[in-house]
């Protein structure tokens, strides 16, 4: 079988697999929708002042969709790698020409997919719940990259921190310490002039700061950065994290 | 005949556990070699070492390559404590699997080889019973009709019948050329299946041959442990059953060696037909018994032999021994 269609193979048995998993695939549709309920009907924006959501609605659609872009891939991947683990079918796969690259990017690519729809879900939600105009021009269809490599990206890390953890318990309470900092700390709900001046720089050093960036070039008009720039970033981080997760991907005890 | 699957000096420790502790191994192409022993004496390990999934000190060779660069497409494997994925059918996961690999049996024709057919193949992995689920593990290892095939307890929780229509199975795919390489805590199943056995103890390969051979070599004789209704007093007993005691004169040709131990007595190296003649014998002497129990040597009494200690796996493997057991009652016929 061609590498195409062992991806093909491994693709379409997680699909189905993730589909029959009814609470996963609820909770994942339901993150998002929550997301946008709480956020953007609840708290609202305060655009009049200082302090937290003080930003024009459309500046926060990229912190929506960086949830969604950060959380799933990150938990869903960890913890089929414990998964795997714990049934011993890391080792099986070892003895199939199955390669820990081609059963990340299936993985990968379901997750894609998956993450896909959600953040199409939310999309939508924001502009009926929260009256959020998006622009339409070609240059939002650059969402779809933007999406697609920052999924990438954390199955990626979901990968790493699946190795390091060594049960599914490990693998989620791993996952929210390093999310929730990530989610807060990436130029996403909290604007970067909140953050003290010495720490800024650091903002640079999440990988999520760049799609939350991107994202909201294409999203929000008076955003302050471009979107291809970010994107070249997100590129080369989801290719160094994908490559450094295939390697993570257990095949021996 | 060509060796499939050459192990030499290999050892593998966890920090302070020694594993393996230099085995050493050959497998011919075609063969069935089954390896036995008690949990943790590193039967797990050693299937590792073999399919590269661990990695040893030692030599290891598998269709003349290392295990991590062999044709995968040549070599099956069904880990020991393998779970698919739970909410897939057979069905969907032969074609998953199969679809690794560039030229895959179909899963109808594999499942129908493991006994999972009709709806139980269209059923999801985690509603199968557990004898259905290590069945469909088994056919997830044959779906690239490999030459070289793990197999690391592969009959755990299936039953009898399931059990020996697995044995079949291997039986078929050793009379066309397969190497089988098979772990197992079931004395009798080893012992029906493999060409030659191994016995692991403590990550030490304690003795390889045929089953016939070690037997012959360490299972010491037949013999027959009688039950008795009170206390065995064994210089009455003996008198005339063992060759150191007065024998009658009624008993000319009788002669065994007598043990008496936890209230039962054992009179060693009794053939089939030698049976009528103990119980006569006792008969005589008005010695009154519940039961006799005549038992062949077995490969239980050689990993005995062997290794000091008793075969400590699971007591419903350790029940399969019964097959070389036949129980006799009173009146000497067998049950």
């Amino acid at each position: 079988m061609s590498r195409l269609g062992r991806i093909r193979a491994e693709f379409t048995a997680s699909w189905h697999a993730f589909l029959r998993r009814r609470t996963a695939v609820f909770f994942t549709f339901f993150f998002p929708a929550i997301i946008v309920v709480i956020f953007g009907a609840l708290v609202q924006t305060q655009p009049t002042g200082g302090g937290l959501f003080a930003e024009p609605k459309g500046y926060y659609i990229a912190g929506y969709l960086a949830v969604v872009v950060l959380f799933t891939p990150l938990s869903r991947i960890g913890s089929t790698v414990a998964r795997y683990r714990e049934g011993s079918r890391f080792e099986k796969l070892a003895t199939t020409p199955l390669t820990r690259a081609e059963w990340l990017l299936a993985q990968s690519l379901v997750n894609v997919v998956v993450i896909g729809v959600a953040a199409l879900l939310l999309l939508a939600l924001s502009a009926l719940v929260t009256g959020t105009s998006i622009p339409t021009t070609p240059a939002t269809l650059l969402i779809v990259p933007f999406v697609a490599l920052g999924v990438v990206l954390f199955c990626g890390l979901g990968a790493i921190i699946g190795r390091v953890a060594d049960s599914q318990d490990g693998v989620i309470a791993a996952s929210n310490a390093i999310a929730l900092p990530l989610l807060f700390l990436s130029d996403t709900f909290v604007t970067p002039d909140l953050l003290p001046a010495w720490f800024r720089p650091a903002l640079g050093l999440s990988p999520l700061t760049y799609v939350a960036r991107g994202v909201r070039a294409v999203t929000y008009p008076e955003a302050a950065t471009a979107a291809l720039p970010n994107l070249l970033v997100v590129a080369v981080l989801a290719a160094a994290f994908f490559a450094a997760g295939a390697l993570a991907v257990p095949r021996t005890d | 005949m060509t060796a499939a699957l050459v192990a030499r000096e290999v050892r593998k420790s966890y920090d302070d556990v020694t594993a393996l502790d230099g085995v050493s191994i050959d497998v011919d192409a075609g063969e069935v070699f089954g390896l036995v022993g008690p949990n943790g004496a590193g039967k797990t390990t050693l299937v590792r070492a073999l399919t590269g999934t661990t990695r040893v000190d030692g030599e290891v060779s598998v269709l003349g390559r290392d295990p991590e660069h062999v044709e995968k497409s040549k070599i099956g494997l069904l880990p020991q404590s393998f779970s698919p994925a739970a909410r897939l059918t057979p069905r969907e996961l032969l074609a998953q699997y199969g679809g690794l690999y560039e030229r895959a049996r179909t899963p109808e024709e594999v499942l129908s080889d493991v006994g999972i057919e009709g709806e139980s193949a269209e059923q999801w992995y985690e509603t199968l019973s557990g004898g259905q689920k290590r069945r469909v593990c088994v056919a997830i290892a044959l779906v690239n009709d490999p030459e070289m095939l793990f197999l690391d307890e592969p009959t755990t929780g299936i039953d009898p019948a399931g059990r020996r229509a697995l044995w079949s199975l291997l039986d078929g795919l050793a009379a066309g050329g397969t190497t089988v390489f098979l772990t197992s805590h079931s004395m009798a199943e080893v012992e029906r299946l493999a060409d030659r056995v191994g016995f692991l103890s403590e990550g030490r390969l304690v003795a390889v041959g045929s089953p016939n051979d070690l037997i012959e070599a360490h299972g010491g004789r037949s013999r027959l442990v009688v039950e008795t209704e009170s206390a065995p007093d064994k210089s009455r007993l003996a008198a005339g059953l063992d060759g150191d005691g007065s024998q009658p004169s009624d008993d000319p040709e009788i002669s065994f060696d007598v043990s008496v131990a936890d209230g039962m007595l054992t009179v060693e190296g009794v053939g089939p037909r030698e049976i009528g003649d103990v119980v006569s014998a006792l008969e005589r002497r008005g010695v009154a018994f519940e039961s006799l129990t005549w038992k062949q040597p077995g490969l239980e009494d050689v990993y005995l032999e062997l290794t000091g200690s008793s075969f400590d796996a699971d007591s419903a493997e350790i029940a399969d021994t019964t097959a070389n057991t036949a129980d006799i009652d009173a009146g000497g016929e067998r049950r």
